[in-house]
């Protein structure tokens, strides 16, 4: 890489670890995991339910509180000083970061908006220490960022649940906007929304990104999102990382078997060739299968596979799997 | 040729407010179609949030009482009046739900539901009889009693809960299904099987389906013929590759246009 | 259930103290089947002795031997109270399930009687009832009054859970599946329903013998059936505070204390084994 990654994640892991009642459990969510994210980009993260993307994502952001535990590597951002992980980091760095550098776009609107208060009175809370200014500059700076996401001005006189979803949705993202953070974290913003809305929404994540030459991190299950949207993919499994890439390669040509199936399982319209889903079912986390965790799946696997847990290995420019059959190394 | 379901104008609409101030939300409005007898096919109702989908669900389900025109199964009016007139009805019109998870009560053993179907609807008399009614209805969503047996649904997965559902609607050889969003909530890997696996209901056991969902792309892959639903109208209907491959309505063509498809052409579709 | 209160015992001290008390106060009670003297005797055993070895616990200026008389006691008080809390549960489960499941007019009917009998003044009532009453107001009355005045705020919790159980997704495959409204009530939706009415049953139980208590030392109750209240009552009548007799008051009043911390304190741990969110926060986790 010849710019310096906004985002360096380096053999990650982060456990969960429970000990209630004499019983001890140890579910491995994020097993080692490594990509870079540079500026200027948007980094999809894709996978299916307990796949740990999630509790990937929340690794990186440092939202780790037990039962989830860092047990080893690290997730670097560039705008904090060098080999501090968020996670620990000193409160008052956390405070200068947060929203300025660093912010977030989440799941339910409403989990963001405080039902009780004004849109404009949000605002203030979350941006105004770091913008600065008086009242009315930040006014007009606020109404400003809202046009480029066509929200109207009336919105800040509003309360939470007198918006639709969409409309909210679209207040967070200008929330998360306003003090032009350099990284975005994003987790499914768009899921619970309609598919009209939700074109609109990612427009928009995709313009003000543009805009502002930031990074966004985005999360999220559906593959037809992330063909749109995202420059480089990466591809969880049962918490590991089985490919990584740019987005037109992954799609193009996927190379893990999981990856493959994924792909050429989605129906599209126009299109009326007979798709199959995948056999089996998604391990449990707690007792993963031995060697890749996708073997018992996977229509390729042989002898190394059920024992080996296979590496990423570089197998194009910036095109990463992590497969024995693939990656050549059955001999 | 008799229908199997018919709807003629169904209407439904809600009162809200209290005593001094009340305002009428028209949930659903002149809806009509027809599902023939003898031509078993997957109809799918397509729609957006708000847009009355699982209203109508509701009402054909005998849930919720139609507000204007007929809704009528063979004829008879869905739902029934006594306990023996909606056991009959539930024999023929079977739910399958959106989340898997939340199909089956969360402590209880799942055999227990498809035994109880095929006792109250299936003619067994006996646990052997029901258990072996059971199995063959497992049998066709390609699992069985032995793997199901003793199960609770946490420790499943939500394709395979999923699969239990429908395997249960099957026990009482129902002539139609109403699907509410059945794969949305299930892992995009193990959405196609189920998918499938409606298509091999209709073509195999000779069912309707009613499909409804929000996903264009996987009513193109399996329907015959679809609606399209807007604030409780339909806007458009049709068979449905010929009305998604070229939408007339604004509406429809609007929904059309947003859906992303998991491909990169080179343009992209956003900005 | 053994295994989880053999984990509670384990594992939770609130539980353990709570369990502990309660087989001392269950103990003493069933310690009244042996006791060597009927219970509304008086004057069996020289009055107004201290505690020592032939008397336990001391005995009353009634002359009554203070520890046979407390277990007597322990017992009916403790017996009423599981009366009323289990006649309450009942009509209270009854009520809630119909009144959350049927909804429409069934509720509203059923609501409105719920809150009428939450606003009615209890105190005041309970007194009327024994004015009116006098002497043919026995414990076991009192307890089948009480119970039907204690139902309500525990109906409209059980209420509130049943209406959400009837929106989710098993209730409608419940109904598709051939069952009967009852059915689903008792199979589905009632084990939703039982942790409530294992914590309100405690809860309940405090609240009864608190009031029965409080009636009793003030004179409203059944003289035949001796009660801890009834027992404070007479030490009150016979000043026995003031003349120095301090055993007569303190044994019983400790023996109730005892018996109203035990439940709480059962009732809370089991709650909180219950809740999942409260398992996460004991592991220090648990934000959401």
């Amino acid at each position: 890489m010849t710019t310096q990654p906004i985002l360096r994640v380096d053999h990650l892991k982060a456990h969960f670890r429970s000990s209630y009642f004499g019983v001890y459990r140890e579910v491995p969510a994020v097993d080692d995991i490594s990509f870079d994210v540079a500026p200027n980009e948007i980094f999809g993260l894709a996978g299916e339910s307990s796949s740990g993307k999630t509790t990937l994502m929340k690794t990186i952001a440092g939202l780790i509180a037990p039962p989830l535990e860092l047990i080893g590597g690290k997730a670097q951002f560039s705008f904090m000083p060098p080999e501090t992980n968020l996670y620990g980091a000193d409160p008052a760095q956390l405070a200068r970061i947060r929203w300025s550098k660093l912010s977030y776009i989440m799941q339910g609107s409403m989990n963001v908006l405080n039902p009780l208060r004004q849109i404009r009175s949000i605002f203030r809370d979350f941006a105004a220490v770091h913008i600065g200014g008086s009242n009315s500059d930040f006014e007009t700076k606020t109404v400003n960022h809202l046009s480029r996401l066509r929200l109207d001005p009336s919105v800040l006189d509003a309360y939470p649940h007198e918006l639709s979803g969409g409309m909210r949705q679209r207040v967070t993202i200008a929330l998360a906007t306003i003090c032009r953070p350099d990284f975005i974290i994003a987790d499914e913003p768009t899921t619970a929304l309609d598919v009209i809305v939700q074109k609109e929404v990612l427009g928009m994540i995709r313009s003000i990104q543009r805009e502002m030459g930031s990074s966004v991190l985005f999360v999220t299950h559906d593959m037809g999102v992330h063909a749109a949207l995202t420059d480089k993919l990466g591809i969880m499994y049962a918490g590991c990382l089985v490919e990584a890439g740019r987005t037109a390669d992954i799609f193009n040509a996927p190379q893990h078997p999981y990856t493959r199936h994924l792909i050429h399982s989605l129906p599209r319209i126009g299109d009326t060739v007979q798709r199959t889903g995948l056999t089996g079912t998604p391990p449990n986390l707690a007792n993963p299968p031995s060697g890749c965790r996708f073997h018992p799946r996977c229509p390729l696997a042989s002898d190394i596979c059920r024992t080996e847990r296979p590496m990423m290995r570089q197998i194009a420019t910036e095109h990463r799997v992590a497969c024995h059959a693939v990656a050549g190394d059955d001999a | 040729m008799t229908a199997l379901l018919t709807l003629n104008n169904v209407s439904k609409s809600f009162t809200r407010g209290g005593i001094l101030s009340r305002h009428r939300i028209e949930a659903v409005k002149n809806v009509s179609f027809t599902l023939e007898n003898n031509r078993p096919e997957i109809f799918a109702i397509i729609g957006e949030s708000g847009s009355g989908k699982t209203t109508l669900a509701r009402m054909i389900l005998g849930m919720q009482e139609v507000s204007g025109g007929s809704l009528t199964l063979e004829g008879n009016r869905v739902g029934g009046r006594t306990r023996k007139e909606r056991l009959a009805f539930m024999a023929k019109v079977q739910p399958i739900f959106q989340n898997p998870f939340e199909a089956f009560n969360p402590l209880k053993k799942i055999d227990y539901y498809l035994l109880l179907t095929a006792m109250r609807f299936g003619g067994a008399v006996d646990v052997a009889e029901a258990e072996a009614a059971a199995d063959v209805a497992l049998r066709q969503v390609g699992l069985s009693l032995s793997e199901i047996r003793g199960r609770f649904p946490h420790e499943m997965s939500g394709g395979q809960l999923q699969r239990v559902a429908i395997a249960r609607a099957l026990v009482s050889k129902p002539r139609l299904i109403i699907a509410d969003e059945p794969v949305s909530m299930v892992d995009a890997s193990l959405r196609m099987a189920i998918v499938n696996l409606f298509g091999e209901l209709r073509d195999k056991l000779g069912l309707s389906i009613i499909y409804i969902t929000h996903d264009l792309a996987t009513a193109y892959y399996i329907a015959d013929r679809l609606i399209i639903m807007q604030k409780g109208e339909v806007v458009e209907a049709g068979a449905a590759r010929e009305v998604l491959s070229d939408p007339q309505h604004p509406y429809s063509r609007q929904l059309r246009d947003a859906v992303l498809s998991p491909q990169v052409t080179g343009s992209l579709s956003i900005q | 259930m053994k295994r989880i209160i053999f984990d509670l015992l384990k594992y939770n001290n609130e539980f353990r103290i709570g369990v502990f008390l309660i087989l001392i106060v269950v103990t003493m009670a069933g310690l009244s089947f042996f006791s060597p003297y009927p219970p509304n005797d008086v004057f069996v055993v020289p009055p107004d002795a201290p505690p020592s070895a032939d008397y336990w616990l001391g005995t009353t200026s009634r002359g009554q031997d203070v520890f046979w008389q407390l277990s007597i006691a322990i017992r009916n008080t403790l017996a009423f109270g599981l009366l009323v809390a289990l006649l309450s549960r009942v009509i209270s489960i009854v009520v809630g399930l119909s009144s959350g499941y049927l909804g429409g007019w069934v509720d509203r009917v059923l609501m409105a009687i719920n809150d009428t009998f939450i606003v009615i003044p209890l105190f005041p009532i309970l007194i009327l009832f024994y004015f009116v009453l006098r002497d043919s107001m026995s414990t076991i009355l009192l307890a089948l009054i009480m119970s039907s005045l204690g139902w309500a705020y525990d109906s409209r919790l059980i209420r509130s859970v049943a209406m959400s159980l009837k929106t989710r997704e098993f209730t409608g495959t419940s109904v598709f599946s051939g069952m009967t409204i009852f059915e689903i009530l008792r199979r589905e939706h009632l084990p939703y329903v039982l942790p409530i009415i294992f914590s309100t049953t405690l809860n309940n139980m405090n609240w009864s013998i608190g009031l029965e208590v409080t009636l009793a030392v003030l004179g409203f109750m059944d003289i035949n059936t001796p009660t801890i209240g009834g027992m404070i009552y007479w030490a009150n009548q016979h000043t026995a505070i003031v003349a120095g007799i301090w055993w007569w008051v303190t044994f019983p009043v400790i023996t109730v204390v005892a018996t109203f911390v035990g439940l709480y304190l059962i009732a809370v741990s089991i709650n909180e084994y219950i809740d999942p969110r409260s398992r996460l926060s004991r592991m220090g986790g648990g934000q959401s």
